[in-house]
């Protein structure tokens, strides 16, 4: 049996006390401000306890009217100003498969950007399943990957929403960015921790996601299936405003709620959908539909043309 | 999204960066985030009931409850209401909230 060199527990042991020094510190500031704002405000805590809401809980409570509005196509986000002007999705959609048909079944980035952004909230947040569908057929007809907002019943708790750079993950206890292949320029270098499911093999490790799986409604009643579930699973990254596509496995979890951000990309993700400086910027975000699992992960190259003033744009 | 009215105020980036340094456990990381995200909201919505009418507190909360991610309806509503630049006095309170954390993350002295 090894053991730690002469100074290596010490130090262990100095940071975990460090750790949880600041797990402790937090839970006192959280319930010194819990309790100051029950004193100061208690018909608020009454008011949530009556609807049976826990006020600390409130980002569940948005989620589950999310989730509801989605269904019955009620999201109330941004005013439907100049709503009626739009085409419907399915018109949309018809449109670009007849400019697909012109062009002999090679759809430029610009339609597809024309289309996706006919199709998108005027305000980045989640969309009504009306908006998914058409997404998903522009997808499939422009990008040539079936990708689904729902699938199998999961469903993220948003679809359109800011992705954010991360940086890379370990494949295996010790890897360093000595020996883990990185970005010529700007590299964002190796995450202290882990992934959500341990240490990423290196196939899954280079194109790879993070998704908000903690925020969803379900996540801690069905713990155990989802964790399987989304370990690993293939999604398709849009960037809406330039229109390149990669996909990623999904092989983390977060971004917290309060950096702005919805999901996170590999170097290499962030690296294809913007360039070297984009660490930003709004993207789509559908599971891909790959039940022989035959869709490779990385770019998906579905037309070399780029747009001038569009393409590349970096964040 | 599990997104709340200001979320659009929020960048706590330098926070989430000390978070994930410290973090030994993507369980761990995920009990820091849902602590810092319950004193945000109470901070947020204690700033709101601050300069809000006590009269208006009802109404606000109905409204807040049945949409809490809806940013245009509540900001609206608040703008209204306090008839002052509320993002401005949210964004405020938050970096106050922000760098507090931060100070208390980066010097974690017993």
């Amino acid at each position: 049996m090894s053991h730690d060199p002469p100074g290596t527990t010490y130090k262990i042991n100095r940071e975990r006390i460090d750790t949880d020094y600041l797990r402790n510190k937090l839970k006192i500031k959280s319930l010194e401000v819990k309790n100051s704002f029950n004193e100061k405000y208690p018909h608020v805590e009454k008011f949530f306890i009556n609807r049976g809401i826990d006020f600390a809980k409130i980002r569940e409570h948005s989620a589950r009217v999310i989730a509801t509005g989605a269904l019955t196509g009620t999201l109330l986000f941004t005013p439907p100003s100049g709503i009626r002007n739009l085409p419907a999705p399915h018109e949309i959609v018809k449109n670009l498969a007849d400019a697909n048909d012109n062009q002999g079944g090679n759809p430029s980035q610009k339609e597809l950007l024309d289309s996706i952004k006919r199709i998108l909230p005027e305000k980045i947040g989640p969309m009504n399943r009306s908006q998914e569908k058409a997404l998903e057929q522009v997808f499939t007809n422009t990008i040539g990957v079936s990708a689904k907002a729902t699938l199998e019943g999961e469903h993220l708790n948003t679809t359109y929403g800011y992705i954010g750079a991360e940086q890379h993950l370990m494949r295996y206890p010790g890897d360093t960015m000595a020996t883990h292949p990185k970005l010529t320029e700007k590299d964002e270098g190796m995450a202290p921790g882990r992934g959500a499911w341990g240490y990423v093999p290196s196939e899954n490790e280079k194109w790879y996601a993070v998704v908000q799986t903690l925020y969803l409604p379900d996540w801690n009643t069905r713990l155990k299936y989802l964790r399987d579930w989304y370990k690993y699973r293939k999604v398709l990254i849009v960037n809406t405003v330039n229109g390149n596509a990669v996909v990623a496995d999904i092989a983390d979890s977060g971004p917290a709620a309060w950096t702005g951000k919805h999901f996170g990309g590999s170097p290499e993700v962030m690296n294809f959908l913007g360039g070297s400086r984009y660490k930003k910027g709004p993207v789509v975000v559908f599971f891909v539909d790959d039940p022989e699992n035959k869709v490779p992960l990385g770019p998906v190259d579905y037309n070399n043309v780029n747009i001038p003033g569009v393409a590349l744009r970096e964040a | 999204m599990s997104k709340l009215f200001f979320d659009h105020l929020l960048n706590l980036e330098k926070l989430d960066k000390q978070i994930k340094r410290v973090a030994k456990s993507v369980e761990e990381r995920e009990e820091l985030w849902l602590l810092v995200d319950e004193i945000i909201h109470h901070k947020a919505l204690g700033c709101i009931l601050d300069k809000l009418p006590k009269d208006s507190h009802e109404e606000f909360l109905t409204l807040f409850h049945k949409s809490p991610h809806n940013q245009d309806l509540l900001i609206g509503y608040l703008k209204n209401k306090i008839g002052e630049n509320i993002e401005e006095l949210l964004s405020q309170e938050l970096g106050i909230v922000s760098d507090e954390l931060l100070g208390e993350i980066q010097n974690p002295k017993p």
